[in-house]
């Protein structure tokens, strides 16, 4: 579960001061796939960042899984990251000097973990996400949606409380783009796992079970949408 | 175009001013020791020059016969003869100074009568126009006339007393006059005394000998035509020259010592155009987008060229510019240093102050800005590649840029013109241009192989690192080798400043090692006695042969060799004449006869004399082959029995019966004392005997033969000493190539960094990961440059050393410095690549995934 509280997150830039979000409260149950929408500059990839604890609110709290990472040090939440979050960006996920495999285990390697226990567990997660037999393929060798799946069964990998998705579909084609989001909607259900995702697209933002809107920093639409078949 | 500068260049370096900053101060230390030393290497030879120059006054011409000297009734035959209208005998000698260590006086003893046309002295404190009338002056030992620069030095006027050192021990001289540093004055520093001729022979030992008589022509007379009728009437043995002509084989002996300084400041400057490289080649990747966009904008290829051309010549002006105050103050900290070596090794000089000749300043600059061009030549050429279309490429530079097989071409080729590079004859004596090109050849192919080298590289390091330092390890290991083109200068410079570090240490280790061998073979004396310097040849006051006999009643002294070790002119070049026992040394010593048998009695009666390996490999010398030398006797005929392995000179030694050299040489007076003890327990007692008795009086240095041999290791590690420093300023300018690296590297791998830290790496993850990849550049460079070391130090031994000192030495590579500095170029690589990584770390997340 999370919970957001008055947050507010205010840029400084010498004398303006830019009020990128101002959320009285969001909720967010576990196991929700939630859409967040909204026009450009309206405070999407700030939210993302503070509930991806790459940020900080100015003021007010998150809360995941019950705790407060709005005032956690540094270190604290570079270890709450790659423990508890999942993320997939809408380009550039992946290092390039890496295979797929390799960039799949990243986080738990970056955790201490022993490479050999869980290379296994990475090549079936690719193989959950389609890319049987391209797990030694290295990112300039994969396509555009390639490379998100590799990103996506990264995000999967620690099982982590929560997935953060900034337009994930942003730089494919429509079709290859509904590919990967049935996929990150089908394993995140299959794990009963907590999607927050970002978009500019209405048939993409459907895939979620709810969508909240964006406007100037504020809630301004919070709304289910139609269960879908599977 | 200065438009497209200042909006394109100018922004771009101010926008990475830490960057800028080292780059410039790069260029600048090059240029700075390049300059520095050139100027030192002038200063020190003007210093010698000028004495000569100064005191040749207004001779046309000079009469001398080497540091032996003639007999003073030459000067009556001389006077004689038809053109001359004078004539004025000399001898010079510089005398220690009591009480002062280190400082020497150079003592003139004139003929005043006829002096005065050659030369104008004038009075400080009174008239010296009239000496030739001072009976004071003439009638005395003591009296001397003192440049006020001494005077003052040592707070004297007129009627004080000071004392020098005389073969004769500590003599007190008494200040007569105090003498204006002008004219001959100035020679030597500016320190300088003058005796009458008469004086100065007896207070110095040296009755009836004088060292060179300066000839004046009649009016008329034709220089040319009376330097005939001299040598004519004199003898082949007398050097008769304009006095603008001496000096030259000094010029040469020390040659190779100043071409090797000259090779150090060099690498500087080296290691200086690459940090240009550097720098523009990062700039070109950076900025691919805007090159792009100008592309587009109808720039053409030969603006882009241009515009690159021109920035890196901005980066080498600013360089060059901060590098002449810079090079002022490298030359004042180092000269004295230069000066002590060469005075310790080959001829006493007193070179203090160095200025820069405008056209030095106008070379170092050109250099800097020449050299810096040259390194902007290859990116320049990249970047007016870049197709307009780039400007619409939105995915990051990578600075990847791929390996070409070109500069590997390259490299092979110059590897393989190595071998015959070091065959090439030196044009000039001591000026081994072969063995140079050939290290030339090996830096700059293995700077050229080594992108290859790094990709090679990385598959080695990956596992190690991440089992060690975990992912960040591994990152570091791929990151290395991602812009192998890049990250190879750093590494390059690193080993260049690491291979010119080890070679030398291999050529000084090598010497070394065999010095020892020979002292302990050739050199068995017990205790060694010299005047004012620990070590017998150039510094040393020669003693008079009796203090010898005081020496032989000393209870524990079995024997006692007196050697003479002499400098002489001889074939063109200034070798050693020792001049030994051979009843005592062939007995107690071993010398390693290489070719040849030492001379018997009888054979030395007949001019068989034994010659260093060196000097028989400078002149092609064998046994049975014949060389003639001037003698103050006359020119006389020398047949070679053996040759020994020696190293008193680098210049060559010949070694005569001390009894056959005073025949010849007219001289008796003793440089070194060596003592052979009944038994090594009197040791110390005959040391402190000898100390107590005459110690102070004749100014002794006693030394056991340990000592001697540390003295030896000594002399060469200060011989070295400014090379091995500027070596330490090459791997220090390297270091700030490391920095630059890293910095551009954070730059380009910003959205990476961001990415790491979204997936959960902590700061000091990133930290890991850039010291790491520094790590790695230092090994490499460490590693690569102890090879390459072991390469050059090879050929400075076998070929450059060989041709510059006649000396072949077995080559003994050090091992232990070697690792020492794999390991310290690691440690230091990652220190400079501390500031990068932190910076790194610091970034904000958010940021940092917005950055494109
Ligand atoms: N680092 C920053 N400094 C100053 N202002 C910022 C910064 N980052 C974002 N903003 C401002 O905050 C507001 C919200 O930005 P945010 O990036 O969250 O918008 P967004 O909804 O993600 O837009 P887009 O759809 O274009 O990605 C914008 O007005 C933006 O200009
Ligand atoms: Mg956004």
């Amino acid at each position: 579960m999370i919970t957001v509280d008055k947050a507010v997150r205010i840029y400084r830039r010498g004398k303006t001061e830019v009020r990128a979000l101002n959320l009285e409260s969001l909720v967010v149950p576990k196991g929700q796939f939630l859409s967040v929408m909204g026009a450009s500059g309206s405070g999407k990839s700030t939210l993302l960042n503070l509930l991806g604890a790459l940020d900080v609110p100015t003021s007010g709290t998150i809360t995941i899984e019950g705790r407060e990472i709005s005032r956690l040090p540094d270190d604290e939440l570079s270890r709450f990251r790659r423990d508890r979050l999942g993320f997939i960006f809408q380009f550039f996920n992946l290092l390039p000097t890496l295979t797929a495999v390799e960039n799949v285990i990243l986080p738990a390697l970056l955790s201490g973990r022993a490479r050999g226990e869980m290379v296994p567990k990475a090549h079936a997660l690719l193989e959950q996400v389609g890319l049987k037999g391209r797990d030694h393929h290295r990112p300039d060798e994969l396509s555009g949606g390639e490379m998100q799946r590799v990103a996506v069964a990264r995000a999967l990998l620690t099982e982590p409380a929560l997935l953060l998705a900034d337009e994930p579909t942003g730089n494919l084609d429509s079709r290859t783009g509904a590919e990967v989001l049935k996929l990150i909607r089908e394993a995140t259900r299959a794990r009963n796992l907590t999607v927050v995702m970002v978009t500019h697209d209405p048939k993409a933002a459907e895939v979620g079970d709810r969508i909240v809107r964006l406007a100037d920093g504020s809630v301004v639409g919070d709304e289910q949408t139609r269960p879908q078949a599977a | 175009m200065l438009q497209l500068l200042r909006l394109v260049s100018i922004r771009h370096l101010s926008l990475s001013p830490l960057r800028t900053a080292l780059t410039v101060l790069g260029v600048a230390v090059g240029v700075a020791t390049l300059i520095g030393i050139a100027a030192i290497n002038r200063a020190v030879m003007g210093a010698f020059r000028s004495t000569i120059d100064t005191i040749a006054g207004k001779a046309d011409l000079s009469v001398s016969a080497g540091a032996a000297g003639f007999d003073e009734a030459l000067l009556d035959k001389v006077r004689g003869l038809p053109g001359v209208a004078h004539a004025a005998g000399s001898i010079s000698l510089i005398a220690p100074v009591k009480g002062s260590p280190g400082e020497r006086l150079y003592v003139m003893g004139v003929d005043l009568l006829d002096d005065g046309f050659f030369r104008n002295y004038e009075g400080a404190d009174r008239d010296v126009g009239h000496m030739s009338d001072d009976l004071e002056f003439l009638n005395s030992t003591d009296r001397m006339l003192v440049s006020e620069g001494f005077a003052h030095a040592h707070g004297l006027k007129a009627g004080d007393v000071f004392a020098l050192l005389t073969p004769e021990g500590t003599r007190d001289f008494v200040v007569h006059g105090l003498l204006k540093e002008t004219g001959p004055i100035k020679a030597f520093g500016g320190l300088v005394g003058v005796m009458y001729i008469g004086s100065a022979q007896v207070a110095f030992g040296r009755e009836h000998v004088l060292e060179r008589i300066d000839v004046g022509l009649g009016p008329g007379a034709d220089a040319d035509a009376v330097k005939k009728t001299l040598r004519d009437a004199l003898g082949p043995q007398y050097e008769i020259a304009r006095p603008d002509r001496r000096g030259q084989s000094v010029e040469t002996m020390v040659r190779s010592f100043q071409l090797g300084l000259n090779l150090g400041s060099s690498v500087a400057l080296l290691v200086g155009v690459f940090l240009v490289y550097n720098t523009v080649a990062i700039g070109v990747v950076q900025r691919r987008r805007e090159i792009g966009v100008l592309r587009a904008l109808g720039a053409t290829r030969r603006r882009i060229r241009a515009l690159f051309a021109l920035e890196a010549m901005v980066l080498g002006a600013l360089g060059s510019l901060l590098g002449i105050p810079l090079g002022t103050l490298l030359a004042k900290v180092t000269i004295s240093a230069v000066s002590d070596s060469i005075s310790s090794i080959y001829v006493q000089v007193n070179a203090k102050s160095v200025t820069f000749t405008p056209t030095e300043m106008i070379v170092g600059v050109a250099l800097g800005i020449g050299g810096s061009l040259f390194a902007a030549l290859r990116p320049a050429f990249v970047a007016s590649k870049v197709q307009p279309v780039e400007a619409l490429r939105r995915d990051m530079a990578s600075g990847a840029a791929e390996l070409n097989s070109f500069p590997t071409a390259v490299a092979v080729v110059l590897l393989l013109l190595v071998y015959p590079a070091t065959k090439i004859p030196a044009p000039i004596e001591n000026f081994p241009v072969g063995g140079y090109l050939a290290m030339f050849f090996i830096l700059m192919g293995t700077t050229l192989l080594s992108p290859l080298v790094l990709r090679a590289l990385q598959k080695l390091y990956q596992r190690p690192s991440e089992l060690v330092l975990g992912v960040p390890g591994r990152l570091a290991a791929d990151n290395f080798a991602r812009a192998p083109a890049r990250t190879a200068v750093p590494v390059s410079a690193l080993a260049i400043g690491v291979a010119m570090t080890v070679c030398i240490a291999g050529f000084v280790g090598s010497f070394q090692k065999s010095s020892e061998k020979w002292i302990d073979q050739s050199v068995p004396a017990d205790l060694f006695v010299t005047s004012s310097s620990k070590v017998a040849g150039v510094q040393n006051v020669p003693l008079k042969a009796e203090f010898g006999d005081a020496l032989e009643k000393i209870e524990g002294v079995g024997a006692i060799d007196r050697l003479r070790i002499f400098q002489h002119d001889l074939m063109g070049l200034r070798i050693f004449i020792v001049s030994l026992n051979p009843e005592v040394y062939n007995v107690r010593g071993k010398p390693d006869v290489r070719e040849g048998r030492l001379p018997t009695p009888q054979m030395r009666e007949a001019g068989y004399v034994t010659i260093s390996e060196n000097l028989g490999r400078r002149r092609n010398l064998h046994p049975e082959s014949t060389f003639q030398m001037d003698t103050p006797t006359g020119v006389r005929t020398y047949k070679v029995a053996a040759i020994i392995t020696d190293y008193t000179s680098d210049q060559g030694t010949v070694f005569m019966d001390r009894r056959i050299f005073i025949e010849q040489f007219r001289d008796d007076r003793v440089d070194n004392f060596e003592i052979y003890l009944t038994d090594p327990r009197y040791l110390e007692p005959v040391r402190r005997e000898i100390t107590e008795r005459f110690g102070t009086q004749y100014d002794l240095y006693v030394l056991s033969n340990q000592q001697l041999r540390e003295e030896a290791f000594a002399l060469i590690d200060n011989a070295f000493s400014v090379t091995y420093a500027m070596e330490f300023l090459a791997v220090v300018l390297a270091l700030l190539g490391v920095i630059n690296t890293l910095l551009a590297a954070v730059l380009d791998r910003t959205r990476e960094i961001g990415l790491l830290r979204a997936i959960g790496a902590a700061r000091r993850h990133i930290i890991r990961l850039f010291t790491t990849e520094a790590m790695l550049i230092g090994l490499t460079g460490g590693v690569i440059g102890s090879f390459s070391g072991y390469v050059l130090g090879y050929i400075v031994t076998k070929v450059v050393g060989v041709e510059a000192t006649g000396w072949d030495f077995s080559y003994i590579f050090p091992y232990r410095l070697a690792l020492q500095m794999m390991v310290a170029a690691t440690v230091c690589a990652v220190i400079a690549g501390l500031y990068p990584a932190r910076r790194a770390s610091k970034l904000d997340v958010v940021e940092a995934l917005a950055y494109e």
